[in-house]
């Protein structure tokens, strides 16, 4: 069995050290996604940014809406 | 061989839908405050400066009484403008343009001279933003001939009505409610952001849909009542009872024949409104209904927001609110009504 896929904030999304938040999460716990599906749309000072589903999977959400979040953090598991 | 969900918030739906306007008619362009570089307060301009350059998307000065204004006359030579007005709570100063130059343009000039503009404006409250940021209005505008009046529940109705705006030769006003957009800061009701196909495909205005098909009693919204509605219809499930909801999508024109196609089969009806309840939507829903030969089961009745000004305080602000524990202790009232 594989291990699950780490949905992480990339590092280069925002240049700065500052936090930003997730907006929206465009998909649910336990939903099927396919890889390169949005998942999440991410604000960093008024600008918005989507994550990006990294392999196919069931999505595990860690990080809920309205979340404030930095570059590098783990928000979410895709589960083979 | 599963299909790509393609979901999308009502925010990006709206901009998407944009872009496939001004890729194929350079005819149409947009102006408003922080519509360029911030890509809107409401994120509906996403990518269009960049894409687009700013003779096409052009950031104004705060007058909407000027760029409304200008909209109107590009509208009448030839173009096909789109401005945000960004809370419609400011149309007073720019009234004029929208209903005595916009809404009779092609009336007064025989037809000759159209105008093709959508006036695309954020409506609602619920966040904490008092009473010049926070209402709906639904009404004010609706009540103006010449003017057409839409508003999405969900990103699907939003890119195919905003497409079918662009595309109407007169003022088409684009209500969207801010608890919809997926903009973090206001929150987002999950039921809003659905699948978006990537092709161009339009929304008719003036159609509304069943969101929910139900036997026993109609609950009429557009915008976030109709999440309102769908909650409740939920809830009220469990114990029985079977409401349809009706979602109108379009204001004006209003779809008097899907509200009496709803009501001649439910012989019940509650409207939710979370504008003002006084001369507004859900009077205008009520009275399509009772004109239409009913044989009621229960008086039709409206959930509105207050006569009052929005409050400032959430504490005062959110009971005024219409929710979908409201709808069900109305239904169940009416629905006991009858049983007694």
């Amino acid at each position: 069995m594989n291990s699950p896929v780490p949905v992480m904030i990339p590092m280069d999304l925002w240049d700065e050290e500052g936090e930003g938040v997730i907006a929206t999460w465009l998909c649910k716990t336990g939903e099927r996604v396919d890889e390169g599906a949005a998942l999440a749309e991410v604000m960093y000072e008024k600008a918005s940014m989507e994550i990006a589903a990294p392999a196919s999977g069931r999505l595990l959400i860690l990080i809920e809406a309205e979340a404030p979040v930095h570059r590098g953090q783990l928000i979410a598991r895709i589960e083979a | 061989m599963s299909v790509t969900k393609r979901r999308l918030t009502i925010a990006k739906a709206m901009s998407e839908a944009i872009a496939a306007a001004m890729d194929k008619d350079p005819s149409v362009l947009v102006l408003g405050e922080d519509i360029g570089r911030l890509g809107g307060v409401f994120g509906t301009t996403q990518g269009l400066l960049d894409r687009f350059g700013a003779d096409r998307v052009r950031d104004t000065p705060i007058s909407e009484t000027a760029f409304i204004g200008a909209a109107v006359g590009l509208a009448a030579s030839g173009m096909r403008p789109i401005v945000e007005l960004m809370f419609v709570d400011f149309f007073g100063v720019c009234m004029d343009a929208i209903y005595n130059l916009a809404a009779k343009q092609s009336y007064f000039s025989g037809g000759r001279v159209p105008c093709p503009m959508v006036l695309m404006t954020s409506v609602g409250g619920g966040y904490g933003d008092a009473g010049q940021h926070s209402q709906c209005l639904y009404a004010t505008f609706a009540h103006l001939p010449g003017l057409k009046v839409v508003m999405p529940s969900n990103s699907h109705d939003a890119k195919g009505l905003m497409l079918s705006a662009i595309a109407d030769p007169n003022p088409v006003v684009f209500m969207f409610h801010k608890a919809l957009q997926g903009m973090g800061w206001l929150g987002t009701v999950p039921g809003s952001i659905v699948h978006v196909p990537v092709e161009d495909y339009t929304v008719p205005i003036g159609r509304a849909q069943v969101a929910k098909p139900g036997q026993d009693i109609t609950l009429v919204g557009v915008g976030i009542t109709v999440h309102y509605a769908l909650e409740a219809a939920n809830s009220l499930a469990a114990e029985g009872i079977d409401a349809e909801v009706l979602d109108l999508r379009t204001i004006a024109p209003l779809d008097r024949d899907a509200i009496a196609a709803s009501v001649r089969k439910t012989r019940r009806l509650i409207v939710v409104d979370d504008d003002y309840t006084s001369f507004g939507l859900s009077a205008e829903v009520m009275a399509s209904a009772v004109e239409c030969s009913v044989d009621w089961l229960s008086t039709p009745s409206r959930l509105a927001y207050p006569d009052v000004p929005v409050p400032f305080s959430p504490a005062l602000e959110h009971p005024l609110l219409p929710s979908a524990s409201k709808i069900c202790e109305r239904v169940r009232s009416l629905l006991r009504r009858r049983a007694a």
